[in-house]
This record gives C-alpha cells, sequence and structure tokens, in this order.
C-alpha cells in the first residue's frame, strides 16, 4: 500500500498545514462540511463562506427533465395560433432540428389567462402555479449551447456541456458548507426519472468527493441500506470504529488523501442518516391541510409522488440542507421530451408537478421561508414552435422559459422576450451562465470569486462567462 | 458665396434643417481655435527666451492655423445660432466677440509673417488682447451651454459673493424618513436639476421651457403646457422621457443621461396625482409599489447598520456557542456580521446560552431561533440585541407579554412570529420597528380583522397571516 511520496504532494501537504494553522487564527469556527480534508486547506478564504450579504440560504431546484415547451407555458404566441398549419420554413429560418422531422407551424392546445396582480399569463397547463405569479420572477429569453439533453442537462448542470465538471449544488455546498451535520449538505430528490448523462449530473467533479450531491428516493427506503442490518447496536459501532482506525493509519502513508478522508467522513455521516433520513420522511406530524395543499389526496399517483418529494424538500430546507434538486417523476408518458404527442404527455407532466409546486411555494411562504429559500424551475431547454411530425415539438435551445421565486427575487416580473413565434429571443438573453451567476449571487457568492485549482487554473462554475441578472433581484 | 454672404447678414429667418446640422458642428470646431492660439501665444511669449528662440519663423504658422479654425467656429457658430434656442442677449456678445478672435488673430498673423520689422509697442498689446478676446468669448460660449450659473454653482461662498451670486442655497436636508419626502422638492426638482435644466435654463431656453421651478415648469414651453394635472399619458414631458431611448422626441436628447425607470416612474405619479408643488409622497393616494419605489431611489431601504465595521468576535466564544449547538455563518468577506442558527439543535434554548448571544451583541444581525423552546423571559434579554435585522422566532409559545420587549430592536426587516400566540401587542411594536419590511403572523392569535387592519395601517409591509389555498 506504502508508496513515495510525490514532490507535489509533499509540498501539498506541507503548505496545507501552514494555510490550516494561519486558518485557525484567523477565524475559530465554521460550519460543518466546510471541513475539507486538510491537504487542501491551503485556500482558506473559502472557509470564510458568503462573500457579500447572501439573500438566500438554500435552493430547491426544480428540474423539468426533457425541456417543457415555452409557448405552451409560459410565453404565449398568438401568431402560432393564426398561422397554424403553414409552412414554418416560408416564415422564418429554420435551424436544423434533431430529428429533422419539420412539420408545420402548430398552434397551442392550452389557453392562456393573466394571472395575480403583475398580469403574466399563464397557459391552463399550470392552474396553480399561475395563482402564484406574484412571487414569481419569469425569464423567458433563457438558451442553451446544445440541443440534445445528454450535453444540455450537464451544461445545465455543471456549466459545461461535457461530464466530469462539479455540479452546481456541489459547488455551493464546497462555497458555503452545509448547516446540518447529520444531513449531506447537497441532495437530489429523485422523483423516479433520472435525467440523460445520468449521475454525472449531480457529481462532485473535481472538487472533493464529500460535495457530490446524496440521492434519497421516493418510497419507504429512501437511502438504499439505510436501515442497519447487524441485530446488535453495538455491533455497527464497533465496526465502523475499526474501519475508521484502519483509515486513519493509511492517511499518513498516502499523499493526496482527499479519497481517505472523503470516506472516512462519509462512513461518518452514513451512520447519523441511520436516525436522521427516518425522521426525515415521516410526514406524522405534517397536518392533513399541509399534505392537501401540496397534492397528497390526488387521484394521480404521480402528483401524490411528486407531492412528497416537494414536502420533503420543504423539510430539508427546515433542516439547513443548502442545495436541493427536485428530478421529475415518471409519468405514463415521456419525461417533458414530447416529441410527438405533446397534448397528452406535457398534460400529464404539468399534474404531476402543478399541484405540488404551488404547494410548496405557497406553504415556504406562508411559513417565512420563502424569504431565505430560492425555488428555481427550469427544463434544459425549449422546443420549436412548429410541429415535429403532426403533433409532437423538436428540441430548441434558443429559447426557453424558466422562473424563480423567493429570496432576493423580484415577483411578478418578466424578464427576456422572444420573437413572435417564441423560437428565438430577441431581447435580453440569457444564457446558463448568467443563471448560474444569478443563482450565486443571491447565496451570497461572487461566482468570479469562487474557485478550485485544477488542472493548473482556478475553476469556476461559470468558466468565464456569466452575469448576474440585475433586472430580476428584488 | 452667395449663401455665405446671406447667412452673415442673418437674411434667413426660417433656417434649414441642414444649416442646423452644420451648426451643430459648433462645439467640435470651437476647440481648435482655442487651442491653436493658446498656443501661439505661450509660443510668441516662450520664444523671448534664448533657449525657445529657433520657434520665432513658425509662429506665424501657429496663428495662421488659429485664424483658420477661428473662421470655420464663427462660420458653424452662426449657423447654430439660427435654431434660435439661446438667450439672445448672451449670443449677442459671445458671436461678436468670437468674430473679434478672428479679427485678432488675422491680424497677428499678418503682423509676424513679416517677422522683423514690428514693433514691441504694437506686438504685446495684441497678443494679450488675443487672450482675454478667447477667455471672453469662451465663457460665455460655457454660459450658453450649460447656463450661467453652471461655472460657481459649487463654488465657496465667498467666490459667489465675488461674482455677485447669492450663497448657494441651503440644499434640503436628506431625507431619511419615508413620511418626510415631498414628492415636488426631495423627488421631482431634484431630478429636473440633475438631468434637464442644463438644457431648460434661463441662459438656455430649448424649446422655450424652463425646467428650474415649479411655477416655470407648468408655464410649459413654445408648444404649450407640457404637463396635464392627473394625467401623465397626456402630458409631453411624461412622453418624452418614457420614449424608447432611439425615438427622435426622447428627452433628454443628444445623448444626455436619460432618467432611470425609477425616476419615470416617480414622475408619472407626480403627474396623476396632480402634478402639485409640494406634497408628502405618504399622504398622496399611493401605491404599494410607487412607495418601494421611492424607497429605494432614497436609498432609504438601505439598512443603516451595513454602514458599520464590528470587531471581529472573539473566537472563544463562537467554540462555545457552536459546542452549545448554535450554527454560526459569517455573512460577508469584508466584515464580521454573523448569522446564529440554533433551530437545529436537539435540546431547548437556555438562560446560558443567551447570556453567550448577548456577547455577539455587536456582529449578531441574523438569529434564527424557531422551535428553540424560547419563552417570553427569554425575549427581554433577546430585546437587547439591537444589530438584528432577521429575525425568526417561530414555533416559539412565546404572547404579547414577549414581544413587547422587541420594540429596540430598530434595525430589525423581517420578523417571523408564525405558529406563536402573539396578538394585539403588534399595534403597540410595529410602530416602533421603522425597517421592518415582512412579518410572518400565519397561526397565530391575531386573527383576520387584526390582520387586516395592520396591513391597512402598513401599507410598505408584507404581512403574511394566513397560508391561501387554492379555489
Amino acid at each position: 500500500m506504502q508508496r513515495p511520496l510525490s514532490r507535489r504532494e509533499m509540498l501539498g501537504i506541507c503548505k496545507g498545514g501552514f494555510g490550516a494553522l494561519a486558518f485557525t487564527s484567523m477565524f475559530g469556527v465554521l460550519p460543518f462540511g466546510c471541513d475539507r480534508p486538510k491537504t487542501s486547506a491551503a485556500d482558506t478564504d473559502l472557509y470564510l463562506g458568503a462573500h457579500y450579504m447572501p439573500k438566500a440560504k438554500n435552493i430547491i431546484f426544480l428540474y423539468m427533465d426533457g425541456g417543457v415547451s415555452q409557448v405552451d407555458s409560459f410565453d404565449p404566441k398568438p401568431r402560432l395560433a393564426k398561422e397554424n398549419g403553414q409552412d414554418p420554413r416560408k416564415k422564418f429560418k429554420v435551424d436544423a432540428t434533431q430529428f429533422d422531422n419539420v412539420g408545420k407551424i402548430l398552434k397551442s392546445p392550452w389557453e392562456f389567462k393573466q394571472y395575480g396582480e403583475c398580469g403574466m399569463p399563464v397557459s391552463s397547463l399550470f392552474p396553480h402555479i399561475a395563482t402564484c405569479v406574484d412571487d414569481i420572477a419569469l425569464i423567458r429569453s433563457m438558451t442553451s449551447n446544445f440541443p440534445e439533453h445528454t450535453n444540455a442537462n450537464y451544461f445545465l448542470h455543471t456549466g459545461s456541456g461535457i461530464q466530469g465538471r462539479p455540479s452546481m449544488g456541489s459547488w455551493m455546498t464546497y462555497g458555503l458548507g452545509s448547516e446540518n451535520r447529520n444531513i449531506p449538505g447537497y441532495v437530489v430528490l429523485d422523483g423516479g426519472l433520472i435525467p440523460p448523462g445520468g449521475l454525472d449530473n449531480f457529481k462532485n467533479g473535481f472538487l472533493p468527493a464529500s460535495y457530490q450531491a446524496s440521492i434519497l428516493r421516493a418510497g419507504a427506503e429512501p437511502v438504499a441500506n439505510i436501515k442497519p442490518l447487524e441485530k446488535v447496536n453495538n455491533l455497527q459501532e464497533e465496526k465502523l470504529q475499526f474501519i475508521k482506525q484502519l483509515d486513519n493509519s493509511l492517511i499518513g502513508k498516502m499523499g493526496e488523501a482527499d479519497a481517505v478522508e472523503s470516506a472516512i467522513s462519509n462512513y461518518e455521516l452514513a451512520y447519523k442518516m441511520q436516525s436522521s433520513i427516518p425522521e426525515l420522511t415521516e410526514f406524522k406530524e405534517e397536518s392533513k391541510a399541509t399534505k392537501k395543499l401540496y397534492g397528497f389526496d390526488s387521484d394521480d399517483p404521480h402528483t401524490r409522488g411528486y407531492a412528497a418529494q416537494c414536502l420533503l424538500a420543504r423539510r430539508l430546507v427546515e433542516r439547513g440542507v443548502r442545495f436541493i434538486e427536485l428530478t421529475c417523476p415518471k409519468v405514463a408518458a415521456d419525461r417533458w421530451d414530447q416529441h410527438s404527442n405533446l397534448r397528452d404527455g406535457h398534460e400529464r407532466n404539468a399534474h404531476a408537478v402543478d399541484q405540488p409546486i404551488a404547494g410548496l411555494l405557497k406553504d415556504l411562504k406562508s411559513r417565512g421561508m420563502l424569504e431565505d429559500t430560492l425555488v428555481v424551475w427550469t427544463g434544459e431547454f425549449g422546443r420549436t414552435p412548429f410541429a415535429q411530425g403532426t403533433d409532437g415539438r423538436d428540441h430548441n435551445p434558443s429559447a426557453f422559459s424558466m422562473w424563480m421565486a423567493g429570496a432576493g427575487v423580484k415577483g411578478g416580473t418578466i424578464f427576456g422576450k422572444t420573437d413572435e413565434y417564441g423560437y428565438r429571443v430577441i431581447e435580453n438573453e440569457v444564457t446558463i451562465h448568467d443563471m448560474h451567476a444569478t443563482i450565486m449571487h443571491l447565496m451570497g457568492i461572487n461566482h468570479e470569486q469562487l474557485t478550485f485549482r485544477f488542472g493548473g487554473r482556478d475553476m469556476r462554475l461559470t468558466d468565464v462567462h456569466g452575469h448576474v441578472m440585475k433586472d430580476i433581484l428584488a | 458665396m452667395e449663401l455665405v454672404l446671406m447667412l452673415t447678414f442673418g437674411f434667413l429667418e426660417d433656417p434649414s434643417d441642414i444649416l442646423i446640422f452644420f451648426g451643430r458642428f459648433h462645439p467640435l470646431v470651437v476647440h481648435l481655435p482655442i487651442g491653436f492660439l493658446i498656443l501661439a501665444i505661450i509660443a510668441q511669449f516662450a520664444s523671448r527666451w534664448p533657449k525657445f528662440q529657433p520657434l520665432k519663423p513658425f509662429l506665424h504658422y501657429l496663428w495662421g492655423l488659429g485664424a483658420i479654425s477661428a473662421f470655420l467656429a464663427v462660420l458653424f457658430g452662426y449657423l447654430l445660432s439660427l435654431s434660435g434656442d439661446y438667450d439672445t442677449d448672451t449670443l449677442f456678445w459671445h458671436q461678436w466677440s468670437g468674430i473679434m478672435v478672428l479679427v485678432l488673430s488675422l491680424a497677428c498673423y499678418s503682423l509676424f509673417k513679416k517677422q522683423g520689422k514690428n514693433t514691441p509697442f504694437v506686438k504685446w498689446p495684441l497678443v494679450v488682447l488675443v487672450a482675454i478676446t478667447i477667455t471672453y468669448t469662451g465663457h460665455l460660449g460655457g454660459n450658453l451651454t450649460h447656463g450661467s450659473t453652471y461655472l460657481l454653482e459649487y463654488a465657496p461662498n465667498p467666490v459667489r459673493g465675488m461674482a455677485g451670486l447669492p450663497p448657494k442655497k441651503e440644499p434640503r436636508p436628506k431625507v431619511t424618513l419615508l413620511d418626510s419626502a415631498d414628492i415636488y422638492l426631495d423627488l421631482v426638482q431634484p431630478m429636473m436639476d440633475a438631468k434637464c435644466i442644463s438644457c431648460h435654463n434661463p441662459g438656455k431656453k430649448k424649446g422655450g421651457l424652463l425646467l428650474t421651478s415649479h411655477t416655470e415648469l407648468m408655464k410649459g414651453g413654445e408648444s404649450g403646457e407640457v404637463v396635464t394635472m392627473g394625467d401623465a399619458e397626456a402630458s409631453e414631458l411624461f412622453r418624452r422621457i418614457a420614449l424608447p431611448e432611439d425615438h427622435d422626441d426622447f428627452m433628454p436628447s443628444e445623448g444626455k443621461r436619460p432618467l432611470t425607470e425609477e425616476e419615470v416612474d416617480i414622475i408619472e405619479f407626480w403627474i396623476t396625482t396632480g402634478a402639485l408643488p409640494k406634497g408628502y409622497v405618504t399622504e398622496l393616494d399611493s401605491k404599494k409599489e410607487i412607495i418601494e419605489t421611492v424607497n429605494t431611489y432614497l436609498g432609504l431601504d438601505q439598512n443603516t447598520i451595513f454602514g458599520q465595521t464590528v470587531e471581529p468576535p472573539n473566537t472563544m466564544l463562537i467554540d462555545s456557542l457552536t459546542d452549545n449547538g448554535f450554527i454560526i455563518n459569517r455573512l460577508m468577506r469584508d466584515n464580521y456580521f454573523l448569522d446564529a442558527n440554533f433551530s437545529l439543535s436537539e435540546r431547548e434554548i437556555t438562560q446560558a446560552d443567551l447570556d453567550l448571544l448577548m456577547r455577539l451583541k455587536a456582529q449578531l444581525v441574523w438569529l434564527d431561533l424557531s422551535h428553540s423552546g424560547v419563552t417570553d423571559e427569554h425575549l427581554q434579554q433577546l430585546g437587547q440585541l439591537e444589530n438584528l435585522v432577521k429575525l425568526n422566532l417561530s414555533g416559539n409559545a412565546i404572547s404579547d407579554t414577549g414581544i413587547q420587549h422587541l420594540s429596540k430592536l430598530t434595525h430589525l426587516e423581517s420578523l417571523n412570529l408564525y405558529n406563536t400566540k402573539v396578538s394585539g401587542e403588534l399595534l403597540n411594536l410595529l410602530p416602533k420597528l421603522g425597517k421592518l419590511k415582512s412579518i410572518y403572523l400565519w397561526k397565530t392569535h391575531i386573527g383576520d380583522t387584526l390582520a387586516i387592519q395592520l396591513q391597512e395601517e402598513y401599507k410598505n409591509l408584507t404581512i403574511v397571516y394566513e397560508r391561501e389555498n387554492f379555489e
């Protein structure tokens, strides 16, 4: 097992020692989860948490897997109805689409109505979310760099279209730590659909391993093997103690201790999760009214499932978890990716998430939690305003809608504009990098300053891009 | 040549656009003669030194350049004056002293061309005269463009006194309370002063409109009244500032700094409420949004607490608090304001915990004690944490007896009392919490009547007292 130290490792260990000393004298104590392996403690500044006064302490990221159609949800386009059935190529330049099966211009099957004091138009797909529009800042001018799910997902989650970079949740917990010692700081609630691209969407990349997402599944056993297999309590503790002893003896002999130290802290956390997770997923103390608000009494099992995820998200926020992502439920149709049968698929998906999301927003608001919590709703790209085949819509990375609600966000605003077909952005384009920069800004992080040295360069979530969208900030 | 003659003698009563177009190059060209002639004057004096003797043969070129550029400046200046936007008196003197500069520089050119023969007696007074005329013309030009008060606006009072100007107007005291903000005096007029009066002043009455006072503003300009009381859409002044920036009629024109969105909103509100010469914003029929806009515009939403610099906290103290179950976060890099959270602790808060917390009094701005077993007695002590900006007391058995102790928390912006027993005491507490922006009162004992009464009374305050349901 023992191998000689490399020159780099030797230096790494030494500088870490000095850094750690300097750090403890500067500031005594930090939230749990900031305790990174000692060998990389040189960047002590990062331990100090926020760069400037944060607005949000936690994030709930509602990921709409597959790409919701913007012209059928939050970006009404009357011209589509007027020109329904006409050839789009005669109207505007049509980019290559994934399936190269460009049909006619397709009007939205859903009606739009204005809601709230702000009068934001929302389609009949989301009657419940529509009642929350005064708390929502809608961005209609999102763009992505990728027209295909896997890359677009990596881009949305990690700021790079190629797998391997740290996910935004990892960056947040790396920058700010977690407040809870018994639950990981970055949690993905698996609603049934793991996005294309798989778990690499939630990985820590080059950041220390303890910053990767922990995935909680819906159902009786949210985390595999969460119930101890040992019959005697003592036995498990002794086993863990022994493993820790072995691991600790290894640390001194290995240069890059990150993996071992992360393993140790993971074991410790896993042990604590045996009691914290069952308590978390037990909804006994939630009132009937609360459950009803989220949609626990719905006829649709997917609504009930997503309702439980949303309620769980609120409970995680109450327990100080920094970043929570919800993936979509597996409805009878595909994810939001309706290449055909738009009407049926979108209705099923919308029905599953609409009431739970609105319930979550209202519940957070009435408890005063929306003030510290940022709720983000987005897909990875949008859909075409013309049909794929006769009744579907293909991928469209040139325009889509997203919204944010809660901490530091100006409710009831609409930002950005698409052309008359909803096909391309014509005003105030917002890139994925801009979205990341804005989310970090709300968390009190300057996206240009939260870096990690890797491959000889100070890496950032936003790479060399990103502007904070000041217009939607309160 | 005919054209030039006609222009020089002012035959054109109704100038065509093309002439004014060229006229607007006057500000560009006018700085050339200033530069050339001053250079010539300096060179003229410098050439008396033996060291700069070699300059002598070139002096007349400088004067020549000065004369040519002065000619262009005079020509364009005349074209510009045809637009008639300027104070005639000042314009007259500016015009003729400008022509004087041209004549004098021509004289210098011809004089120094035949170098050697001239006598110092004629030479030096002429050079000095050029210097004086340039300065005088330039000054008048400045008055025409920026207004005659521009130069000495910020001069010390003794200097203003020498120039025969009244002492500086005492600026209105900075608004620190929204209730003392005057719609015209504190909001509209300062906007006019900052962004409009450089063109709409007695010296440069663009469009015949003066925006230096309410009376003048209401008089309107050449095309009539610019403000229709109570109707912003029908008011020319509002229409012009609310247009898209690239529109021809957009004001302020000529690429001057436009009014911000907030300013436009405030002016719209001012006109809608009757375009009054004075009146408190909060006493007008103000909607919540406009109150918020005014708040932001005047910078009243900035909590003064964050202007302070606080000492780093004692690390031993932080250690003990952490050991006791508090989570302490530093909220910013450049200061030591802290956030303390006890809500995740599994035990209830004790007197000992509070005693420790009191020692963080200066640094502590956010405090979360939800579901922590806080009692009314505890609040007596918590009420001394005067720097708190955000306080969460939800889920504790506290009542009116306790919250009366919170009245000293004047920096408080957010107070969460969800799921507590508070009720009527809020009527006494809220007037003391001037900075408060949001309060959470769901599942308390206040009842709908009191909640609605509070909402009526505190229009700027977000009061959440129920959980909406779907219809």
